[in-house]
Parts: C-alpha cells; structure tokens; sequence
C-alpha cells in the first residue's frame, strides 16, 4: 500500500528541502509563531522528528538556525557571549543567541530542560513583548528585528518531570506536541528516509508500535522513529532483518538481557523467521 | 469380536497419545517475565498479572483406561479474564521442548488479542487466530509446527462415532483454516480439548449470569452437566460488596482442608449441593489459581493478628484519604481513616554493636559521596582565578570604566543538597515471615532503617522514617518513626528497635498519605522511597486488581507532583506488578532479603546522586 513512488517525487521538488512529513497542523502553527514573532516551544519524545521538523521550517522560511544543545553546565554566557583573548588583549565574541538576534535567524535550542534554571532567564526579555536582548557586558541592548524566532524542546518524560522549566519561562511560548506519527504516516516517513520497500515499513512501524505499547512498564524508553530509519537502513543495506532489528531496535532499549530476549519475541512475531 | 478388539487398541493408542511427556516439559515460571512482555507489546492489558491455569474438567470422551484409573478428564487450558493472564503452569503436552515452549509463545499471543468480547467460543478462538496471524506474520511458522504436532495427538475421527467424528472434523478444519466453521453440530461428548485456543469457557462467570457465551459445542445432556460444573465453579464471581465473602467456611472444615479460600458463599447458587465435596473441589482449583500463596498462611494471619497494640501513642486519627475505584474509574473520597501512631514505651538506645562497622563504613562513603562539590564562581575569596570573571574586570578596565576588583575567585564548597527522603516502609503481617533459619523480614527491615539512617545523618539531607499496615479502610495505621522535623537520635533508634509486623498492606492510602507529608516540605528535590516485601493487599477487595489500581493511582499523583517515587522490594514476584506500579527504572527487587540493609544506603546514593 505504501508505494515509493509517491513519496519520491515530493522529495525531488524541493530538493533544497530537507524531507519533512507534517504530522499534524505544526507547520501551520509554525508559521503563524513566525509571522507574529511568537516563540514556539516543543514537546516530544525523543527521535520523534523535532530537530528535522525545525531545520524543515527553517529552510521553508529561508531563515538560518542556529542550534544549541543544552546540558546542566550551560551558563548564559554560553548563549550570549563572552570576551575572548586575542593578540590585542580581548574582544567580545558573540554566542549563538546573539548571534542570531543579529541576523534575524531562527535559534534553537534543544533539550532545554536540561539547562539550569538561572540560564533560561537570559530569554526573558526576548520572549516577551520587547523582544530584546541585553548584553550585560558590553552594555549594548539588542532589538530583536522581526524574522529572529526562538524556538525550543524538549522530552516530557518523567525523568525529565523533576527538572521541568520555571513556570515564568514556560508560559511565553507556543507549544506544540509531537508524538510518533501514526502508523501510515510512519510508513511513508521510513519509505522516503530510507528507500525502503513499503510493506517491510509497514512490519517496522507495526513492530515499533508493540514495543512501544512497553513504555514505563518493561521499557524506559519507546522506540523512537529515529530507530526505526537505523533498522530500515539496516535491512536496506542487505543485513539480515531480524538481525537489523535487534541492532537498531532491542539493544539499544534495554540492557536486561531477558527483556531482549522477549522483545526479540515480539521481532520473529512481527517479521517472521 | 474384533470390533472390539479394535475399540480397545484405539482407546489404549489415545491415551498414549495424550500421555504426558515430563522430560520435555517447559514451566512458566522460566518464562514468565519474557510471555509477560510479548503478551503487553503484543497489545495485551498491562494491568493482568500472569498466573497459572488450574486444572480444567473437560467433558469429552475419557477411554477406558482412564476412565477406570480416573485420570485425564482434567486439562489446563488458558484463558484470561479482568485480572490475569491464565497459562498453564507446566507444559508438557508434545515431545519436543520448543514445541512445548512454542505453545505458551502461542497462547500468549492470542490471548493478547482478546478484548473480553462475549462471543461463542469456536467463533472466538477462530477469529484470535485469523487475527494473530494476520497481525502477526512471524507466528505463522510457530502456529503450522504446532498445529501438525497437536492434529497428531487428536482423536482419528475415522475411529469415533458418527457424531462425534462429525464434530472432531469440524474442529479440525477450524483449527487448519480459522474462520471456516460456523457450527459444531452436538455429539454425545464435548470435543476433544484444544490446547491451542483459550479456555472455552473460563471459570469465571459473570454475576448477571450472561450464559450467551455458552459454547454450543455441548449436546443437551452435556450442557446441564456444563451449567452444574459452571455453577459449581462459581466462587471466581466478583465479590458483589466488598465486606462479604471473607471466611465463612466452618473453622473444623478449614483445619481439616488444610487451606481455605475466599469464596464468597453470598452468591452461592448451589446450597443442597454437598459443603464438603464442593469444599474440596474448589480447594482444587484455589490452590493453583490464586497467586501461588499458600492461604495456609493467610489463615495464619486472621488468627495471628497482634491484639489491638495499647504500646502506641496516637499522635492523630481521623484524617481520611480517598482511594481509587478503577473499575468505576473514580476517586472515593473520604475512603480510607489514617491514625498516625507512635510507640509509647521506646527506650533510648544506641545502635546494635553488630551494624557498627558497617555503619561506620557508610558514614565514611557518604561523607564524601553525597554533597556534590561545587566550584562556586565569582567568589570574594577561593582558591583559584576565576578567569572569567577575571576577562570581564579587564575589559572593563581596558575600556576605561571604573570597576572593583571583588569577587574574582574560584572556590570549591560543598554545597549542603536540596534534597527530602521519606522512607516508607511495609510492616504488615507477612514481615513476620522467616528469610533465613536467625531473621525474619521484619528484623532485615529494622536494620535497614537503621543503616539507612545512619548514612543519611552522615550527609544534610532531610529525611523521614515511617512504617504502614492497615486493617481495610480502617485504619490505615501509619507509624512515626521519624518526621522530617526531628533529629535522628538515640530515640529514634529506639522506635526503629520498636517496629513490629501488623496488620495488611494497603499501599494507595499508605503512599497518599506520605505524599501529604512530602508535599509540605520545601526542597527543590524529594524522594519518596517504599520498601515493601509484597504486593498491595488487604482483608477486602483490597486483594488483586483493585489494590494494584489504586496504588499505581497513587503513584501516579505522587510523581505528578514532582515528587520521585521509588520502590525497593524483596518479594521475588515483584516483576510481575512493580513495572506497573512504578515503570521500569522505578523499582529493584533485592534478590537475597539479608543483603537489604547493605544495599538501601547505596541505593539511595546512587537515586539521588547527579
Ligand atoms: N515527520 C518526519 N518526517 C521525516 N522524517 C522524520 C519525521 N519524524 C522523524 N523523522 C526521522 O526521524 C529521525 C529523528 O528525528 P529528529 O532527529 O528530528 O528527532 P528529535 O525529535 O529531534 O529527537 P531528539 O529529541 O532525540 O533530539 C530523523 O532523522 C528522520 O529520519
Ligand atoms: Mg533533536
């Protein structure tokens, strides 16, 4: 049923585009958060197709990005700049926020939950009405002109639950939800992605789902889509299937060896042996 | 003269045929934790516990041999219902252990698909299978070794009465091509039992008695003997108000049956049937069907339990709590009483010279473990440059404006966390049980509260101790050990010596209630950590589902409010619930209870380190 050459095409006509399949209304939404200089925030499980969603609407728009990658030793002046040595004693050097203020260019940052507390509040001012940002150390005050969006995400899973944002940084954005797309649209996702013939894609999605039916109770993670493009990549490139499955999708979920053993189960029931 | 002969050899090819085959058998307890995952990823309800089958009567046509040795009327069969998964307990039916193995693979997928739908059983088994199959491919290799290893164990229908021989091809071609038959037309016996559906009508039978289910396949005199043996097995009817239906047996008929049951006699339909025979009968099927536990010691437990305990001071009663009905799907408030208690006579004391050494040793790793050492920047004093700060100055002063040189250093603190711990820990009736020939449960839980606490006065985080046991709804009786306010201290060690086995384990109202108390601390991060030895049970409905439900609620709105719920156990059954209740990293199970008290200190460093 799902047939490449409907995918391929759409691929080929916007080739400066990287390959992107809406799961709901988010490019709509988007835009609107775009053209009304509002900042989108993200939610989604992991390799659920956020980073690609972004880079998508980034070239759609024709804006640059830049992303930043948080983690919890992620201090402002990583975001905004800092006064670096150079042969002339020091200069200031702007971080990618700043950066992107400057230019007008879409700013990303990814996991931001992982970022302490103290370190989001450098987007207060640019997430509200005023759209600035102040640059304590050199004292100049930027205005934010109107194509800057910031954007960011993260993964609402539990172990994410204790970290959570300060409320006064949540409440200035958008937010959108991703999920994993359903299973046709999966389908067609790992049929563009990887090349692969449609009803393996379809045994791969339907396998995914149990697996994912696992969550919280045998597994910590779902098996993320991300995962699936690996196995399919894997099975395309002619390695044995239920082999590429346990490569892409059971080892990298568990380390208990008996849960690996019951979702390679699941793997010969889904594509036979 | 021959015909009979040749009835005879039949019946004996039968029942070699049906033998069993030991030497090959596969158990589900070497499976159950992998059938468990490919049962839920499968689609089935995270929520059943998988259990063992007991013995089914099935009503076909017995040969001589065992008729005369009264053997093989009887099979386990699988089926679910509301709360469990039901497979076999032993497999052993073909010669080959894979294909023994392959069956509860099998049997565990279809049940996977079964939504509790009423409908006749041939219907149904036929439909699980198209279906499995269907959704499924790769059983289809698994179905095809089954199903020709299982067609060479049935009756030759060349050799059975014409009705008979009628219905056996029926099943046959059924079980060869699912969804072909329609109908099974009566014979004098029930067919011959198939292993690879589900149980055609599994002992438990709805209260409003919706018999439409009843399978077809039995002919008029076989069908009142069904609804006798239904009837019969009535007691798997839900409990119709929860405070019917404890032990109503006659206390000599417990004694003398050596177990007894929770049946609940109030819809017993059956009266002139013989008490005794019928005693016996379900003592049959409880014995393998309810949860592996001997009810021996629940026997123990109701006539055991400790005189209403005078040594403790109420500290509060009277708070209520509500508790959740996941078969209505709401909330009840105001269910549960919780009286906050405290023991009155403890005496001061210091810790038992034998934990001293190791105590000491955990102090030691804890010091040093715990308050994570921070470089604090932009300090008036440290000991090293803090070279940003440091670039900044220097700027500043290059460009000319005036600025202070303070606050340019670097210093390593150890920053006291942020942190609350409430340890809540199990102490009903079954801490009374023995883990080794010196310890009981209750012993390998006091000297965990004692270590435990012994570590965590070594760091700054604040902590709680208490302990639950309940007696249904009523009181949920909730002991202070600790409270977050008090400093560990020589009292406190002697309310830990003091901790003795109560009563039953109604963990919702016990994590609800610690959750209260957790709310109301201030810190950035808090812990809240149960150590159990068993399943959420109680005298009422407690028991099963309804517990597991309202606990896993519990949790649920414990960790939505930020708070992280963790549970360490030693009750070895605890992968069949504790993923459910606390997902998979929410939990460990102590494999060897003594090493309990060692573990839960480094448990807790490692929860709580980052
Ligand atoms: N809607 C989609 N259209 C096209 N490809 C997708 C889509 N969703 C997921 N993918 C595929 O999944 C892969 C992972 O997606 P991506 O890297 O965007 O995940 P993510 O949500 O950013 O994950 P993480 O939270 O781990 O960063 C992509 O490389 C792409 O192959
Ligand atoms: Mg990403």
């Amino acid at each position: 049923m799902m047939n490449k050459s409907v995918t391929a095409p759409a691929r080929e006509l916007d080739e400066a585009l990287p390959f992107y399949k809406p799961q709901a209304r988010e490019v709509e939404l988007f835009e609107y958060g775009y053209r009304h200089q509002l900042p989108v925030l993200i939610k989604g499980p992991t390799g659920c197709g956020k980073t690609r969603f972004i880079n998508y609407m980034a070239a759609r728009l024709g804006r640059p990005v830049y992303t930043v990658a948080c983690h919890d030793d992620l201090s402002a002046v990583d975001l905004v700049g800092r006064h670096l040595i150079g042969d002339s004693g020091t200069y200031w050097s702007d971080g990618p926020l700043t950066r992107a203020v400057r230019e007008g260019a879409i700013c990303y940052l990814d996991e931001v939950v992982e970022a302490r507390k103290d370190t989001t509040v450098v987007l207060h001012p640019l997430t509200d009405d005023r759209r600035i940002l102040p640059l304590e150390r050199t004292g100049e005050i930027l205005k934010a002109p109107p194509e800057f969006m910031l954007v960011v995400s993260y993964n609402p899973g539990y172990q994410n639950l204790l970290k959570g944002m300060k409320p006064s940084t949540r409440q200035r954005f958008v937010a959108v939800r991703f999920d994993f797309p359903a299973p046709e649209l999966e389908c067609e996702i790992l049929v563009g992605e990887s090349g692969i013939d449609g009803e393996t894609a379809q045994r791969l999605v339907r396998l995914a789902n149990a697996m994912r039916a696992l969550k919280d109770h045998d597994l910590e993670e779902a098996a993320s889509t991300r995962l699936l493009v690996y196995a399919a990549t894997l099975i395309l490139g002619g390695y044995e299937p239920v082999e590429a499955c346990r490569a892409a999708l059971v080892e990298p979920l568990t380390d208990d060896t008996e849960t690996a053993s019951a979702l390679m189960e699941v793997v010969h029931a889904s594509l036979g042996r | 003269m021959e015909e009979k002969v040749g009835e005879l050899w039949h019946r004996l090819i039968t029942r070699l045929a049906q033998d069993r085959y030991p030497q090959a058998a596969v158990c589900l307890t070497e499976l159950d934790k992998t059938l468990g995952i490919l049962f839920r990823a499968l689609g089935g309800d995270g929520g059943l516990r998988l259990e063992t089958a007991g013995a089914t009567h099935h009503h076909a046509r017995r040969g001589l041999l065992q008729r005369i040795a009264g053997s093989a009327t009887k099979i386990e069969l699988a089926w679910r219902d509301e709360h469990a998964l039901r497979l076999p307990e032993v497999i052993d039916l073909f010669p080959q252990q894979s294909l023994n193995r392959d069956l509860y693979f099998w049997l565990a997928a279809l049940a996977s698909g079964e939504q509790g739908r009423v409908e006749p059983w041939l219907e149904k088994n036929q439909r699980l299978t198209r279906e499995t199959l269907r959704r499924y491919p790769g059983m289809a290799g698994r179905y095809q070794r089954l199903l020709k290893a299982h067609l060479s164990q049935r009756p030759d229908p060349a050799r059975l009465r014409p009705d008979e021989a009628a219905q056996e091809a029926a099943i046959r071609q059924a079980l060869a091509n699912p969804g072909a038959v329609s109908h099974l037309a009566p014979a004098r016996h029930a067919p011959w039992p198939v292993p690879l559906w589900l149980h055609p009508s599994p002992p438990w039978v709805s209260q409003a008695g919706s018999d439409s289910a009843e399978p077809e396949n039995a002919s008029a005199g076989e069908a009142q003997n069904l609804s006798h043996e239904r009837s019969r097995r009535g007691e798997r009817t839900e409990m119709p108000e929860a405070e019917r239906g404890l032990v109503t047996i006659r206390m000599e008929n417990i004694l003398s049956w050596g177990e007894f049951a929770k049946v609940d006699r109030g819809a017993e339909e059956n009266e002139d049937l013989d008490q005794a025979v019928e005693a016996a009968e379900q003592m049959e099927q409880f014995n393998v069907t309810r949860d592996g536990k001997s009810v021996a010691s629940k026997l123990r437990f109701d006539l055991d339990l400790p005189s209403d305990a005078c040594d403790d001071e109420v500290l509060s009663e009277g708070l209520l709590l509500p508790e959740w009905d996941w078969k209505r799907q709401v909330m009840q408030e105001a269910h549960c009483r919780v009286m906050t208690l405290q023991a009155a006579d403890a005496q001061p004391m210091e810790l038992p010279a034998r934990l001293n050494r190791t105590a000491k040793r955990l102090r030691a790793q804890f010091q040093q473990l715990m308050p994570a050492r921070l470089w604090r920047r932009g300090q008036a004093d440290g000991s090293e440059v803090d070279l940003d700060a440091y670039l900044r100055f220097a700027t500043e002063r290059g460009s000319g404006q005036l600025t202070n040189a303070d606050n340019l250093y670097l210093d390593l603190r150890t920053g006291a966390r942020d942190l609350s711990c409430l340890l809540l820990a199990d102490l009903s009736l079954s801490t009374d049980s023995w883990v080794d020939n010196h310890h009981r449960v209750i012993d390998v839980i006091r000297d965990s509260l004692y270590l435990f606490s012994e570590s965590l006065s070594a760091t700054g985080d604040r902590f709680a101790l208490y302990g639950f046991s309940s007696r249904k709804r009523n009181p949920l009786r909730f002991h202070q050990i600790k409270s977050f306010d008090e400093a560990y201290s020589a009292r406190t060690r002697g309310r830990i010596q003091a901790i003795k086995p109560g009563y039953y384990t109604r963990m919702g109202a016990a994590v609800r209630h610690a959750h209260r108390l957790l709310d109301r601390q201030p810190a950035q991060r808090r812990l809240l950590l149960l150590v159990s030895d068993g399943k959420p049970n109680d005298l009422d409905k407690y028991e099963g589902r309804y517990g597991v439900e309202d606990t896993r609620h519990a949790i649920h709105e414990v960790r939505k409010a930020g708070i992280q719920p963790f549970c360490v156990t030693i009750d070895e059954r605890g992968n069949d619930y504790l993923p459910y209740l606390f997902g998979s990293g929410g939990y460990v199970v102590i494999r060897k209870p003594q090493e309990l008290p060692r573990k839960l200190p480094l448990l807790y460093a490692r929860l709580t380190r980052e």
